[in-house]
C-alpha cells in the first residue's frame, strides 16, 4: 500500500508533492489526465514522500509505481 | 452391551476417526506452520457450526504393518453437503497434507460424484481447491506401464453446472493445471494474496519450457490475478475468503430453478443528501463510487465481483432486501471500459440472467477504451461481447444516468431497445461522441475563415453547451425522465419491487449454456 500507482494509461497532469514531503491517506499525490479527465492517484498510508518517479507530462502505463511513500511508524 | 454387528460398528468408527487425522500429525503441522489451515478446519469456518455431513470418508489407500494392523490414507479430497446461513451447499476439498493434492493420491470419483451432487440436487457447489493438476506424476506412467488419451474427469458435469447451480471457486494454495481449471469454471473465483496463486502449469515446467525463471508468487500470485481476470476477487486470508463465499452465495437462489431469495430491507448507510452534490460540474473532475453505492443500496449489501475491471465496477447487492446485480463506475480508476472491464461486465450480465437477478446501471460510461493498446487486446470485441450480454439477457433492467453516456460501449450498457426504466441526474451528458475535442473537427471550415478563430470556438462551446442540458432531450422524450439525485434509491425501491414480480416466468436454465 506504500506504492501510489497509476490505475490506467495517463499523462501525468500536476505532481502535488516532493520527495520529503507530508502526505495524509488519501491526499492527492499526482494528477493523472486520461480521456479527458481529471483523476487523482492518492495516498494510500499516512507519511513522507520516499520516492517521486514522474514528472508532469510524463507518460505512464496501467500499473507503473508513481511515488513511493514511507509509511508513519505505527 | 456387544451387538451382532459391534465389531464392524467399531471398525466404521476406528476408520473414521483415522481419517480424520488427514495426513499425520507430522503433515498437518506442517500445513499450519505454512500459515495455513487444514481442509477439515477450512470445511468448518465454511459452513454453519457442525452442519458438515461428509461422503465417502472411508474411502483411501489402505496399508497394513507387520502386526496386520490397517491403516487406510485417505483420498486427498473431502466433500460433502453443509449448511450456509442455513441453506443447504455441497463443498468439495483438496486435502493438502497428503501427497500435496496431487491426483495420484486421490480417488477421482469423489470428484466427480462432488459435481454429481450439486447438480442433482440443485444446491450451490463450493471448491477449495489446492493441489496441482489431473495427471498426478509422471512416475505414474511407469508404474502404469501405459498413457491414456486425457479426458477431464467429470468435465460434463463441471461444464453443466455453470448453467445450473452458483459455483464458487477458491485458490487455498498453489493450483495448476486441472486444479487452476476447476477454479476458473465457477460464476465467483477467490485467490489469497501471499497464500495462494493459479498458473497453467507451475514455475518447474515453465523454466523448462520457456527458460522464464519465475517463482510461484511472481507468476501467478496476487500481483498477477489482481488484473488478469483470471481471478474474480482477491482477499487477504482465508477468513476473508470464507466470508467472500458466504456472502456471494447470500445473493442467489440455490439453483435456475429456484428465485433469489429476499430478506427483511434495511436502509442505506449513506444519506441521500450527499448524491445532490456527488458529481462535480467540472466534467474532468471525477466523483468518488463509494458514496454513491453508499446512498442507493442497503447498508452493508453491496459486494464486489470483480477486482479487475478497472473503471468498470460490477457487483451485488440488495433494495430493500431484494438482490439486484449492479454495474457502475469508478472514475478514480479510468475513463473507459477496458477490454477487462467488458469481460467483467459480460461476467456479471450473464451471472444474473442465470440466477434471475435485476440489474442496476450506474451509467458513466464513455465508451470502450481507444489506443493501440486497446487495440491489440481486441477492445472492440470484448466489449460488444458484453453488449450483446446485455441484449441476450431477459431479466429487468433499470438505468440511472449519472453522468456519461457516449460511444458505442455506453450506447450498449443496457439493452436500449426494449422497456427498461430509465432515470437522468442533471449531470447526464450524453451523444454519439463527446463535445471536446469534436468541435475542431465538425466545424473546421469555419473555424479556419474567421479572423478570430479563438472567439468563434468559444461561441460555438457556448451554443453547444445549451444543446446539450439533459432537459432538452427530455422535452423530445428521449429519456424517460430526469430526476432530483436525492431520489435515487427511492425510485429503485419501487422499481425492483415489480421486477421482482416478473421474475417467476423466467425460472429454469437460462438459453445459452454459461461459459467461464
Amino acid at each position: 500500500m506504500t506504492d501510489v500507482v497509476a490505475e490506467m494509461t495517463a499523462t501525468v497532469f500536476r505532481v502535488h508533492v516532493a520527495v520529503g514531503d507530508r502526505v495524509s491517506v488519501d491526499d492527492p499525490v499526482v494528477t493523472l489526465e486520461s480521456m479527458k479527465m481529471e483523476i487523482p492517484a492518492v495516498a494510500g498510508v499516512s507519511g513522507t514522500v520516499s520516492r517521486l518517479d514522474v514528472a508532469e507530462g510524463s507518460a505512464v502505463e496501467e500499473g507503473s509505481v508513481l511515488a513511493v511513500i514511507e509509511p508513519d511508524p505505527a | 452391551m456387544a451387538h451382532t454387528w459391534s465389531p464392524e460398528i467399531e471398525e466404521i468408527d476406528r476408520r473414521a476417526a483415522r481419517a480424520a487425522l488427514m495426513g499425520g500429525a507430522e503433515k498437518v503441522a506442517r500445513q499450519r506452520a505454512a500459515g495455513r489451515s487444514t481442509v477439515r478446519d477450512r470445511i468448518a469456518e465454511l459452513l454453519d457450526d457442525g452442519s458438515f455431513e461428509e461422503i465417502g470418508a472411508l474411502a483411501g489407500f489402505p496399508s497394513a504393518d507387520e502386526h496386520g494392523e490397517v491403516d487406510v490414507m485417505p483420498a486427498n479430497f473431502l466433500f460433502g453437503l453443509g449448511d450456509i446461513d442455513g441453506r443447504r451447499v455441497a463443498v468439495g476439498a483438496d486435502d493438502f497434507t497428503i501427497r500435496g493434492g496431487a491426483a495420484d493420491a486421490s480417488i477421482m470419483a469423489k470428484q466427480v460424484d462432488s459435481e454429481r451432487l450439486a447438480g442433482a440436487m440443485r444446491v450451490p457447489l463450493v471448491r477449495l481447491i489446492e493441489g496441482t493438476g489431473g495427471g498426478g506424476s509422471v512416475k505414474m506412467i511407469e508404474s502404469a506401464g501405459y498413457t491414456y488419451v486425457p479426458a477431464n474427469p467429470g468435465w460434463d458435469h463441471v461444464v453443466a453446472n455453470m448453467s445450473l447451480v452458483p459455483v464458487v471457486a477458491a485458490c487455498m494454495g498453489p493450483v495448476a493445471g486441472l486444479g487452476a481449471a476447476r477454479a476458473v469454471m465457477s460464476h465467483l473465483s477467490i485467490l489469497i494474496e501471499g497464500q495462494s496463486q493459479l498458473f497453467v502449469a507451475g514455475p518447474p515446467v515453465v523454466r523448462h519450457a520457456t527458460g522464464a525463471d519465475l517463482d510461484k508468487e511472481q507468476l501467478g500470485g496476487a500481483g498477477v490475478h489482481a488484473r488478469s481476470g483470471a481471478i474474480d476477487r482477491v482477499v487477504p486470508d482465508e477468513a476473508a475468503a470464507m466470508a467472500a463465499i458466504r456472502q456471494f452465495l447470500g445473493y442467489l437462489p440455490s439453483s435456475v430453478h429456484e428465485l433469489p431469495p429476499v430478506g427483511a430491507g434495511c436502509p442505506p448507510a449513506g444519506d441521500a443528501e450527499v448524491l445532490a452534490d456527488l458529481v462535480p460540474r467540472n466534467r474532468r473532475q471525477p466523483y468518488k463510487l463509494k458514496p454513491l453505492l453508499d446512498a442507493v443500496f442497503d447498508e452493508g449489501s453491496v459486494f464486489s465481483t470483480a477486482g479487475y475491471g478497472a473503471s468498470v465496477y460490477t457487483g451485488l447487492a440488495r433494495l430493500d432486501g431484494h438482490p439486484v446485480g449492479v454495474v457502475a463506475t469508478d472514475p478514480y480508476k479510468g475513463a473507459t471500459m477496458t477490454p477487462n472491464g467488458a469481460d467483467a461486465l459480460t461476467r456479471l450480465i450473464d451471472l444474473c440472467e442465470t440466477f434471475h437477478l435485476p440489474l442496476v446501471s450506474l451509467t458513466d460510461q464513455a465508451g470502450m477504451m481507444i489506443g493501440l493498446d486497446a487495440e491489440k487486446a481486441a477492445s472492440i470485441r470484448r466489449g460488444a461481447r458484453a453488449v450483446a450480454a446485455a441484449y441476450q439477457a431477459r431479466i429487468p433492467m433499470a438505468e440511472v444516468i449519472v453522468r456519461r453516456v457516449f460511444g458505442v460501449g455506453g450506447a450498449g450498457q443496457i439493452n436500449r431497445h426494449r422497456y427498461s426504466r430509465q432515470w437522468a441526474w442533471p449531470s447526464g451528458d450524453w451523444g454519439s461522441l463527446p463535445v471536446e475535442g469534436g468541435i475542431e473537427a465538425a466545424y473546421r471550415r469555419d473555424l479556419e475563415a474567421s479572423d478570430d478563430p479563438d472567439r468563434l470556438l468559444k461561441e460555438i462551446q457556448d451554443r453547444l453547451e445549451d444543446a446539450r442540458s439533459p432537459f432538452h432531450t427530455a422535452e423530445r422524450y428521449g429519456v424517460q425522465d430526469v430526476i432530483d439525485p436525492r431520489r435515487t434509491r427511492d425510485l429503485l425501491v419501487r422499481w425492483v419491487r415489480d421486477a421482482y414480480r416478473v421474475l417467476p416466468e423466467l425460472v429454469g436454465p437460462p438459453s445459452l449454456g454459461v461459459r467461464p
